[in-house]
This record gives structure tokens, C-alpha cells and sequence, in this order.
């Protein structure tokens, strides 16, 4: 009986399904408890002249209104530079951007006092593209450089050379849970903080900092999120520090609830992109060289933008070999709220890039894209550094796209494709397959280590508390599983409790899809300890009960509920009398683990002329997508016919969990590169800020075919040979961006066609439109 | 007159009043009575995690339909038996469904799940069986961000069926039939902090309700008007409800003429037409998510005065007439002339719209009904449009153009049509009559599409038109 490796189902299952299971929002108001809500900036980029609060003040059920002015600590921070403020003082940066903390008694109350707030601004202009930050060299920290080779030679000397603008926009999150929190204030100013966060050290981090307390009074607990994909990693910290505040200035409990409309008006998004790019290769479509310049919208403040650069840039190549590259990143400020992570933390905007190029290639050399991308692909022994100088072990590219190109039928589909758009005078088809090669760990060093307590009751019952946060995702099954498996027992005796900095401190955020990875190891490593103390009690146990043998511990072994020594097989000891008697013999039945990720390092400076190099990963997950699409000529609209998904995760610790993250990722990777367009009005504000306007995948979308699978392969670096999996499939949604980019390229007549991202239905309409309209009228001229 | 509304959640009964009254059903479960398993996210019937089941005396027994509690105020539910997640397993075990959605890996975050459940046990309590294509139906209404659906739709498949207990076998229906039964001859009046919710049991009250109080708004299905009260401080004094309106419920075909109570839901609607009317019945699997046409009426939809409402450019073409009753008496006006501006109707101060007439089309008419959005199921429309031809010997003897979305008001394009009138619909006839549409239209660049967009796909409808019909114009050619 092996735990780890079996499709259980999610430990909060049950509770989901039956209503159950209790986010912030659902916990039981305690008597006194205020509500809070904030007035924010309307506008995008002012100076404020006057804050007048008077009439607010005296509207009944109102109890208090604070400003930047209530903080007793510095209202500066942010994750990496700290560049932010909770609360604004003389300057408005971008629309959304709270000023005024309200605490209330009822929701009328706070609604009459947004009303009654008055504000004299003075509007100053707003910066909102990438191409007025350029010209103002309004910039967040430095601009970073990859070199590998030289580009520029290489580029000199290229058979061929396409260079172009390729620009991504944003995404919402669109968790269903909006940002939330509810704060007890407790004895000489301390704080229990429940937070629908990703990584609740860093909301006590930010509510101590921003309310003068110090760490070890703020306790922030999370039990689970309704949805997380990033949107919680920084930004749960704004509305906890709030309630904080308000709780800490009344002395009463505080929740915050964003609504759905509030919380995608005011909160950062996926960072859009905007890259120039140049790239070199000669007549088989092998790219001799790239330079990539990328721009990224970093909104008003850094957030977690200079990470996410350091994502995109190392992912520019994606699963691409590149001989010379020269990869710049910018990021620029404008006056948005603060863009920050979302699942693929800049990943898939920097694998876009090339996805891209690989198209443009294709077509300029009339030949099939998958030929380009397997040319290109990163090899074995060989052509397996990347450009920041890490080289690539165990890859399995190569047997995916060979094993996927045959599971796909993708030369039938391509025969067909191209038959079916001979024929239709109505629909237009395209197919793509692209890769994904997604590196695994933060690539900030330090935030790769992760604790874990393990405690065992004396009934053989155990409980797990580690720094990964749930969202869904399952990282708590996995935990218990890989527990449950280190002890060999039932599942359904480990429970993995709420994350609370009180038991695991100086976390780091369930992000980087590593949480598995990281706070896993911890657990294991927990258990591991526990395990050799339990061994030692078994082995001098069973031999007070058999003759003729000592005590051995190497000879112990643990199996389906008992442990036995392997010498008397007969003689089984259940784990929970095994338990008893060492809570007996005075045996310590509490662990805590650790774990930090070895062989990892990187830096921005000690590459060529400065550049940056390391091994920023432990390893790479890889896959590939194959997806056929059908277009509406009429109408742009867009159905995906199919999407075949193989990947390398490694031996999943549990596969349905793993499936179920595959699946997501590609929908929500789908919806990123189709119809989820963010419109915002000439003054910056956000006008898709609801699911009426903002439209994530339906039921409906999903591809009619949907095949999703793994190769056999174990991982040999990480906690049973599993692999992380929560972003990296992500990635693969744009083979159906591609398989649009592609259907175009049948009616370009040899043009490269432009396709933005997301192809909406009004993108690939007015793109078709460009290519169509000369054609059509020759056509209708030929026909009648 | 009765002063509470009296409904039932999961069996227990409830009447409420005053002020209490006026909240949507979604607030009084989570905030009054600790049922917490609905959850609220998107306020505005987008989203579907508040989904619960409304039971309606229909037919002499209660019929469960899922709707969103978010946009279902109180004074909409009196007579109403609620059944919520909590409620699907009064024993405390898992029912077929949810163990099905366990077993499948169908919950991740778990915040849309109740919403999926009870939309799912809304399925399986109307079929004992259902196919893949049944169940993505049913769940149209509900968003997931974290599974990507597929899970959920083997969830589905893997239901035992043979477990299910019906709600009628949950909650027998007896005693709150008979209870029903005694409140409902009634009309209901709650006033509270200067509001006004009445709920005429009867068309005449209605009528003579509104001639009072010519500022009261009706709400009926509400799917719209709830949304502006949730998002917009839309704030009604005075509010007609028609939960509980006898005679408007009817729906049925005379003289070729198929007649739609304005009580009857866009469901009913569907339901009713789906072999006679064809290209409406798809228009309405279009319409919104299930919930949505629960609740929804077509009257709504018409009163609503939406340019981008769903069904007014069938309507437009098909020459429907609208059947308005008031204090002086009962008055039929052509929809086609029923908008007067933008959300301006000629509709008096005391009139309600009583029914829908609708003339069915001749067999050998064409009609085709197009609906463009931004995605394609749960969406409201970019545009609109609806073209209706009859083909005598290769020439075009009639044809009726509607195109919503490109203007104010849902309108008929009569320059394009007189272009047509006669000529053959041929290819570049069609690209012609697509240069002259763009003349009649005047559309806006919004959240749902540029001009540009709009006046592309005023031009491309036509062109789409052609290939679609090709066959049917082949055949009328034929005759």
C-alpha cells in the first residue's frame, strides 16, 4: 500500500460539495464586529488638494475613517523594492488606489460615507501604454540583460532575419473568492488575521510593518482560498492590512470583503507585454540568433514586476535552443494598479515571444511550424544550455513532441486542415503544437526553503502544518500523502491543518508552483525524523516480544498501518500501539522539518559584460499541446476542435490532482490568449470589470477533444519524483493562440499575419478582414 | 391583504416582512439564516455559485428550477419552496451527485461547487439520465476558474442515477401545497422605511395597483432590473411583483399565431417552440446561462428595452404585436413600433404587456437568427441579427431585416430590404445590401466591440446569410 502515487480525492471534497466548507466571508460574525471598505482614487494620476472627511464623520453607523495619516508605521512597501503605499498621501497613482479606510456598522453606512468623502484634485496626466512610459523613461528598477553568444553578428550573418512587435495584454484573475480578511485584535496589540492569502508571512510581514507592530504580534492564518492563481500572493496584503488597521484602532473584530467589481478595479492584473524582437536562421528555420527586447507594464508600483521580468526573460527561449541571444527587460511604470503574479509569473509572456517567432518563420519559409519547433528544440547531449547558462538534464522534449506527434494524428490533421480550408467558404481552420519548458524554483534564492510541523497524538493520528497555502490546487492531498507514505498508514489519519504563522514562520508565498515541491520535502523530512525515533522504540518493542532476536532498527519496517521487524514477519505492531508506547517511553512525537533546494543559484551580473547567469532551476516541467481551431470568416468567432496535452510531470503524488491542474492551467491559458480582454475607457478605467464583460472560459469552450497525458518518467531531484505542475500547462493555451496565427497564414497569401494576444473574435475578424477583403471581391468577381 | 411573504427553505417555512423583504434571496440565506454553502461572487447572475433551486406550483405540483439567488429578491419568491446546497442531503451523507463530483476531482477551490451541485441536482432531478452535451447544457450558467470543466463534466457522467432521490421523494410536497393553497388567493403588500412591494394575486389588481401608483416598476423574472439594484443603486420605491399573477402564464398556438403570456419564462419559451420555431429555440440555448431563462421572461426581454437584448430582432421580423393591458381597457401595438427611443416604450403609466402574439412563419420562409458575442454561451450580444425572406423563382418576393446592437433601439433596416425586395440573393447583391445596412446604422464603440467591429459584422451577417442558406434557397428555387 503506497500512499503517494494514488488518485484520492481532494481532502476538502467533501466540504466543497456539500457547502461545508468555510472561507472568510463564511466564518460566523462575533458581536461588534465592523465592516470595512475603502474610498479610492477616482482617477488614474492626480494630486490631491483637499481630503474633506467632516460630512463622512457624522453619518450614523460610520465608526471611524483613516488615512495614511492612522499608520503608525511607514506606509511604504512592497515585496522587492519597497515602492507602495496602502494608503494614498499627496499623489493618486492609478485608479483603484484606496485613500480613505472605512469602518462601519452596516453596508449602508459605508456606502453613504463613499458618497459623502469630498476630494479636490488635481489631475495631472496619466501614463497608460508601454509606449508613453518609453518616451517619458518613467522605468521600474534596472534594465536586465541575458547575453548569450553574439546576437548581433549572428544576426549580420543570418540567411534570413524577421524582426516585429509582438504584444500581449493583461488577464484578471478572476478567482471566485474576492480578496478578503478578517482581523481579531487580541491582548497588548496583537492581531489574529485570517486572510485569503498565498503567503500569509508576507501579510503579517506588511500589517506589522504598515501598523508599527512588531512580527510577533500579528498571527495571520489561512485555511483555504477560493482561488488564488497569484492574485493572492502580494495583493491579499492590502485589504488584511485595512481590517488590521480599523481592528487595531477600535479594538473590534474587522472584515473586509471585496466585491467582484471592486476587486478587478483595483487590483493588478498579468502583466502585459510589449517586445520587440529580431530573429536570424537559415533555410531549415534553425534560428542562429534572437534579441528580444522586453517591455513589460508594471503598473504604478514594482510588486513583483522585477520578478516576473526574471521569468520572462529566462523563458524567452522556452524549449528553444538559442546559439546567440541577447534578451533585454524593461519594466515600465504607468498608472495602473499594480500588475503583479499570475500564474506563470511572466513565463508565458516570455515563451509567447518565440511561440510567435516560430510561426512567423513557418510561414515566411512556407513550411509546417512543428518542423521549426522541432529543429529548434533543445537536444540531449548536446544544444542543451540555455542562454543564461544552465544546462538542461533529463529532457524530455524530444520523446514528447515524437510521442505526441503520432498520439495527436497530427500530419492527418494538418492533411485535413488544409483540405478543409481549400473548400469552406465559411470557416477557416488552423492547428498548432507548442511547447512549454517551465523552470522550477523561485528564481530568488532564498525563498526555495520551506519548515513543516508534524505532530503525532497518541491514538496514531497525525497532523501536518507546513507554509503552503491551499487554493485549490491540492497541495495539502499531496502533503498528506507523501505524510501518510512516509509512515505507511491511512490517508484519512493525517490531517494537513490550516497554514498560521504561528506554526510555521518565514514562509514563502505557494507560488512558483513549488509548494508541493518544497513544503513537501519539509514534511518528509519532518517525518523522516519522527520515523527514526519510532524505529528505535519498534525494534527494542519486538524484542521484548520475540525470542532470539535484538533490537535492530535497519531491520524495521513500516507497512500498511503496522511496523514489523522484517525478520519476524508475523509479529506486527499497529502504528498506533507503536505510538502509545512511545509517548510511554517518553519519546518526543512533535517534529519540525526543513528544506531548502540545493544546487540552485543565479545572479544578474556575473554573466558576460555583465550579464546575467546561473542554474536559477532544480529542473524544467515540459510539454507540448497540439490544438485545432475553427474560425467564423464572418464573424471571427472561434471554436477549438481539439487539444492533445502530453507532458513531463514526473511520477504525480497524486494524479487526478495532477490531471486536474493540467486541465485548468490549459483552460485558463485558453482564456488568456481568446476572449479574456481587459477594455479600459481612455482615462485608465477599467470597463470589463464583471463576468458580463469579462468573459473567462464557459462549459461551452472547452475543446470538443480533450486528451490529456504524461510520459512514464521520474523525476530524479524532487520529493518522489514528482514534478511541479501548476503553471507550466498553463503555458500550452497558446497552441490554440498559434493554431489562430496559423489559420490566418492560410489566407495571408505569404504574408505573415500579425495576431495580437488575445485573439479575441473582434482581433481575428478585423485580421481576417485585412487579408479578405481584396481577396473576396476578386473571388465574388470570379464567381458570378 | 396579506403583509409577509411566505416561502420555504429546505423544508422549514419561513414569512417574512418589512424591511427584510427587500433583499435578494442570496443576502437572506448567508446573512440571516448561516447558510453559508451559497456563495456570492459576481452579483449579477454571471457566474452561477449562488445557484439554488426554486420550486413553483406548476402543473398541481412543485417544479425545481435553478435559479440565481443573487438576483432573486424575497418579494420574487413568495409561494416559493428554496432548496439549497445545505438542503440536497437532509440526511448528512453525500448524495449521487456531489459523490460523483468527490470521486471525479470535480471541486478544486471549491467556491463555484455548491453552484455546479445544485445546478447538476437540477438536472438529475428533472432526467434520470444525461448525456455529455445535456450536462455541459445545464451548466452554462456556472463559472470555474480552477478545474477547466472537463472533471466536472465526468462527474456528471459518473452520477449514479439509480441513487438519486427526487426532491419530491426529499421533501414531500402535501403539506406545503396545502399551505400554498391557502395564501395564495391574496394579494400581497409589504411597506417598509417608504418602499412598496405589492404582489397583485390577479391581472386586475395589477392593472389597478399600477394606475395608483404610475412610478411603480414591475418586476418579474427581475434578471435585469435586480442586477441595476445590486450594481447601480438602482433603488425602486414602489415594486410590483408578479410572483404570484394568475392568467398571464399561459403559452400556446391559435390561428398560426403563437401567443406567450408575459408570465411565461424564456424557458417555458424554449421549451414550447423547440419544433416549431427551430432558429428561436437555438437563439435561446444562446440566451443567458438555464438560470437565467428560469427566471427570465420574454415580456422582460421586451420591456427591458435593451438594443442588445436577444430576442427583439426575431420579434421585429416575424411582426409581432404586443398585447398591452390597462385601466381603459385592452390596446395590441406592432413591435415595430413599440420603441420609441432608447429604453422609451409606448407603454402607458397603467399598462402592463399581457401577451406576446407572434405570427409563425410559412414553411417555405427563410429565417435565420444571428447572435455575436464576445464568447459564446453566457454572453450579452456585440450584435444582433435577424433576416426573414420568402424566394419565388430565384428572386427575393419578401424579406425582413432586424439588427440590434448598432443603434439606440433594435431596428428593421428598410432601405437594405427595399434593396433586396425583388433582386436575387446572390453574393454580390448581399455585398451591396451590406454597404447599404452600414448607412442605417449607427453604432458606438463600448466594452463589447468597437464601431469598426460592428459595422464589419453588419456587412458580414448578410454574407453569412448567403452560405447559410444556400440549401433552403436552393429548395425555395425548386418549388
Amino acid at each position: 500500500m503506497s500512499q503517494v502515487g494514488k488518485d484520492i480525492p481532494h481532502d476538502s471534497a467533501v466540504g466543497h460539495v456539500n457547502g461545508q466548507s468555510v472561507y472568510i466571508d463564511d466564518m460566523p460574525p462575533i458581536k461588534n464586529e465592523l465592516l470595512v471598505d475603502f474610498y479610492y482614487a477616482p482617477v488614474s494620476h492626480a494630486k490631491i488638494r483637499k481630503l474633506d472627511l467632516s460630512d463622512a464623520e457624522k453619518i450614523p453607523g460610520v465608526v471611524g475613517l483613516y488615512t495614511y495619516r492612522d499608520l503608525d508605521g511607514e506606509n511604504k512597501f512592497g515585496p522587492i523594492l519597497k515602492d507602495e503605499v496602502l494608503l494614498v498621501e499627496e499623489e493618486i497613482e492609478f485608479m483603484g488606489h484606496p485613500i480613505v479606510v472605512i469602518a462601519a456598522e452596516n453596508r449602508k453606512a459605508i456606502e453613504s460615507a463613499k458618497k459623502a468623502i469630498k476630494i479636490d484634485l488635481e489631475k495631472l496626466e496619466p501614463i497608460l501604454t508601454i509606449d508613453q512610459a518609453k518616451e517619458r523613461k518613467m522605468f521600474i528598477g534596472p534594465v536586465r540583460r541575458i547575453k548569450k553568444g553574439d546576437a548581433e553578428a549572428a544576426l549580420k550573418k543570418a540567411e534570413h532575419v524577421i524582426e516585429g512587435r509582438f504584444c500581449n495584454a493583461g488577464q484578471d484573475h478572476f478567482y471566485l473568492e474576492s480578496q478578503a480578511a478578517l482581523v481579531y485584535p487580541g491582548e497588548h496589540k496583537q492581531l489574529v488575521i485570517h486572510s485569503s492569502t498565498q503567503n500569509p508571512t508576507e501579510v503579517q510581514e506588511v500589517v506589522a510593518h504598515l501598523l508599527g507592530l512588531s512580527m510577533n504580534q500579528v498571527v495571520c492564518i489561512t485555511k483555504r482560498m477560493g482561488g488564488g492563481f497569484g492574485g493572492k500572493e502580494c495583493q491579499a496584503g492590502h485589504p488584511a492590512a485595512m481590517a488590521a488597521l480599523v481592528a487595531l484602532k477600535t479594538g473590534r473584530a474587522a472584515r473586509i470583503i471585496f466585491n467582484k467589481d471592486q476587486d478587478m478595479q483595483v487590483t493588478g492584473k498579468r502583466h502585459p507585454f510589449q517586445n520587440d524582437y529580431k530573429v536570424g536562421f537559415d533555410k531549415d528555420g534553425r534560428i542562429t540568433a534572437l534579441k528580444a527586447d522586453l517591455f513589460s507594464d508594471g503598473g504604478a508600483a514594482n510588486d513583483l514586476s522585477t520578478a516576473v521580468m526574471a521569468r520572462a526573460m529566462t523563458h524567452t527561449d522556452n524549449a528553444y535552443y538559442l546559439e546567440n541571444a541577447e534578451i533585454t527587460g524593461t519594466i515600465c511604470k504607468t498608472h495602473f494598479p499594480p500588475n503583479t503574479a499570475f500564474r506563470g509569473f511572466g513565463g508565458p509572456q516570455g515563451i509567447a515571444i518565440i511561440e510567435n517567432i516560430i510561426e512567423e518563420i513557418a510561414t515566411y519559409l512556407g513550411k509546417d511550424a512543428i518542423e521549426i519547433r522541432k529543429i529548434n528544440l533543445y537536444g540531449i547531449n548536446e544544444r542543451n544550455v540555455t542562454p543564461y547558462g544552465q544546462r538542461i538534464l533529463e529532457n524530455s522534449l524530444p520523446e514528447i513532441f515524437e510521442k505526441l506527434e503520432v498520439s495527436s494524428d497530427y500530419k492527418a490533421k494538418r492533411k485535413a486542415v488544409e483540405k478543409f480550408n481549400s473548400q469552406s467558404k465559411t470557416h477557416l481552420k488552423g492547428l498548432a503544437c507548442t511547447a512549454v519548458k517551465f523552470g522550477i524554483s523561485f528564481n530568488t534564492k532564498f525563498l526555495n526553503q520551506a519548515n513543516a510541523l508534524v505532530n503525532i497524538y497518541t491514538d496514531g493520528t497525525i497532523q501536518v502544518s507546513t507554509g503552503a497555502t491551499e487554493m485549490g490546487q491540492g497541495v495539502n492531498t499531496n502533503i498528506k500523502q507523501l505524510v501518510a507514505g512516509e509512515f505507511d498508514i491511512d490517508v484519512d489519519h493525517v490531517i494537513v491543518m490550516a497554514t498560521s504563522t504561528e506554526k510555521n514562520n518565514n514562509t514563502s508565498a505557494t507560488a512558483a508552483s513549488s509548494a508541493t515541491d518544497l513544503n513537501g520535502s519539509a514534511a518528509v523530512n519532518a517525518c523522516q525524523k519522527l520515523k527514526a525515533r519510532l524505529t528505535d522504540v519498534a525494534a527494542r518493542h519486538i524484542e521484548t516480544l520475540e525470542k532470539d532476536i535484538l533490537a535492530s532498527p535497519t531491520n524495521i519496517i513500516f507497512e500498511n498501518n503496522f511496523v514489523y521487524d522484517n525478520r519476524r514477519p508475523d509479529t506486527k505492531v499497529a502504528f498506533k500501539t507503536l505510538v502509545k508506547k512511545a509517548y510511554h517511553e517518553r519519546v518526543s512525537l512533535g517534529e519540525r522539518g526543513f528544506y531548502a533546494t540545493q544546487g540552485i543559484d543565479f545572479s544578474w551580473d556575473t554573466g558576460p559584460e555583465g550579464t546575467a547567469a546561473g542554474q536559477p532551476f532544480l529542473y524544467f516541467t515540459t510539454g507540448a499541446a497540439v490544438c485545432e481551431v475553427t474560425i467564423d470568416r464572418f464573424t471571427g468567432e472561434l471554436k477549438v476542435d481539439s487539444a492533445d496535452i502530453l507532458m513531463d510531470v514526473g511520477a504525480p503524488i497524486n494524479p487526478g490532482i495532477a490531471k486536474g491542474q493540467i486541465t485548468g492551467a490549459f483552460i485558463q491559458g485558453m482564456g488568456w490568449v481568446t476572449t479574456e480582454e481587459l477594455r479600459y475607457a481612455d482615462d485608465g478605467l477599467l470597463v470589463s470589470h464583471s463576468p458580463t464583460t469579462y468573459k473567462i472560459p464557459n462549459i461551452q469552450d472547452i475543446p470538443k477533444v480533450l486528451n490529456v497525458n504524461w510520459i512514464d518518467k521520474v523525476n530524479p531531484v524532487n520529493v518522489k519524483g514528482s514534478k511541479a505542475v501548476g503553471e507550466p500547462p498553463l503555458v500550452l493555451g497558446l497552441a490554440v493562440w498559434a493554431a489562430v496565427k496559423n489559420a490566418l497564414a492560410y489566407v495571408s497569401g505569404g504574408e505573415i499575419a500579425k495576431l495580437h494576444l488575445p485573439a479575441s473574435n473582434e482581433e481575428i475578424l478585423t485580421r481576417l478582414h485585412q487579408f479578405l477583403t481584396a481577396g473576396s471581391k476578386k473571388e465574388l468577381a470570379h464567381k458570378h | 391583504m396579506r403583509d409577509y411573504l411566505l416561502f420555504y427553505v429546505n423544508g422549514k417555512e419561513y414569512r417574512v416582512s418589512g424591511q427584510d423583504a427587500f433583499q435578494p434571496l442570496s443576502s437572506f440565506l448567508r446573512y440571516k439564516l448561516d447558510a453559508t454553502g451559497t456563495k456570492v461572487v459576481c452579483e449579477e447572475g454571471d457566474c452561477g455559485a449562488c445557484t439554488i433551486l426554486s420550486g413553483r406550483i406548476k402543473d398541481g405540483e412543485l417544479q425545481y428550477k435553478p435559479v440565481n439567488s443573487c438576483i432573486q429578491y424575497l418579494y420574487q419568491l413568495d409561494l416559493a419552496h428554496i432548496v439549497t446546497v445545505e438542503g440536497l442531503t437532509p440526511k448528512g451523507e453525500l448524495n449521487p451527485v456531489q459523490q460523483a463530483m468527490v470521486n471525479c476531482h470535480g471541486a478544486q477551490c471549491g467556491y463555484c461547487t455548491p453552484g455546479f451541485i445544485v445546478a447538476m441536482c437540477g438536472l438529475f432531478d428533472k432526467q434520470k439520465k444525461a448525456s455529455e452535451c445535456q450536462i455541459k447544457d445545464a451548466l452554462i450558467g456556472n463559472l470555474c476558474r480552477c478545474t477547466g470543466y472537463d472533471s466536472i463534466i465526468k462527474a456528471g457522467l459518473a452520477v449514479e442515477v439509480d441513487k438519486v432521490l427526487s426532491l419530491k421523494q426529499l421533501y414531500p410536497s402535501q403539506a406545503i401545497l396545502s399551505q400554498f393553497a391557502a395564501h395564495k388567493k391574496e394579494s400581497v403588500c409589504i411597506k417598509a422605511e417608504g418602499k412598496t412591494v405589492f404582489l397583485p394575486s390577479s391581472i386586475k389588481d395589477a392593472i389597478s395597483f399600477k394606475a395608483e401608483n404610475k412610478e411603480a416598476v414591475i418586476v418579474s423574472g427581475g434578471t435585469d432590473m435586480c442586477v441595476n439594484m445590486n450594481k447601480r443603486a438602482y433603488d425602486p420605491q414602489t415594486i410590483i411583483s408578479f410572483c404570484n399573477i394568475e392568467g398571464l402564464s399561459e403559452i400556446k398556438i391559435e390561428k398560426n399565431i403563437l401567443a406567450v403570456g408575459s408570465r411565461i419564462t424564456l424557458s417555458e419559451l424554449e421549451e414550447f417552440i423547440k419544433d416549431r420555431l427551430p432558429e428561436f429555440h437555438h437563439l435561446l440555448w444562446l440566451f443567458g446561462s438555464p438560470q437565467i431563462r428560469h427566471a427570465g421572461t420574454l415580456a422582460g426581454n421586451i420591456a427591458n428595452a435593451s438594443p442588445i437584448a436577444d430576442t427583439p430582432p426575431f420579434l421585429f421580423v416575424m411582426e409581432a404585436q404586443l398585447e398591452l393591458s390597462g385601466s381603459s381597457g385592452t390596446r395590441t401595438v406592432p413591435i415595430n413600433q413599440f420603441y420609441l427611443g432608447y429604453k422609451k416604450l409606448d407603454l402607458k403609466a397603467d399598462e402592463i404587456i399581457t401577451r406576446i402574439l407572434i405570427p409563425l412563419p410559412e414553411k417555405q420562409e427563410i429565417i435565420r437568427l444571428y447572435k455575436v458575442s464576445k464568447r459564446k454561451n453566457l454572453d450579452i450580444s456585440t450584435n444582433t441579427a435577424a433576416i426573414r425572406a420568402t424566394i419565388k423563382n430565384g428572386k427575393t418576393e419578401k424579406i425582413a431585416i432586424a439588427y440590434g446592437g448598432v443603434g439606440p433601439v433594435v431596428f428593421r433596416l428598410p432601405k437594405t430590404e427595399a434593396y433586396l425586395t425583388g433582386k436575387e440573393l446572390s453574393l454580390p447583391n448581399l455585398v451591396e445590401a451590406g454597404e447599404i445596412a452600414v448607412s442605417e446604422i449607427t453604432p458606438i464603440s463600448d466594452v463589447r466591440g468597437s464601431k469598426e467591429f460592428r459595422n464589419l459584422l453588419a456587412k458580414n451577417i448578410l454574407l453569412k446569410f448567403f452560405y447559410d442558406t444556400d440549401e433552403a434557397r436552393e429548395a425555395a428555387c425548386h418549388k
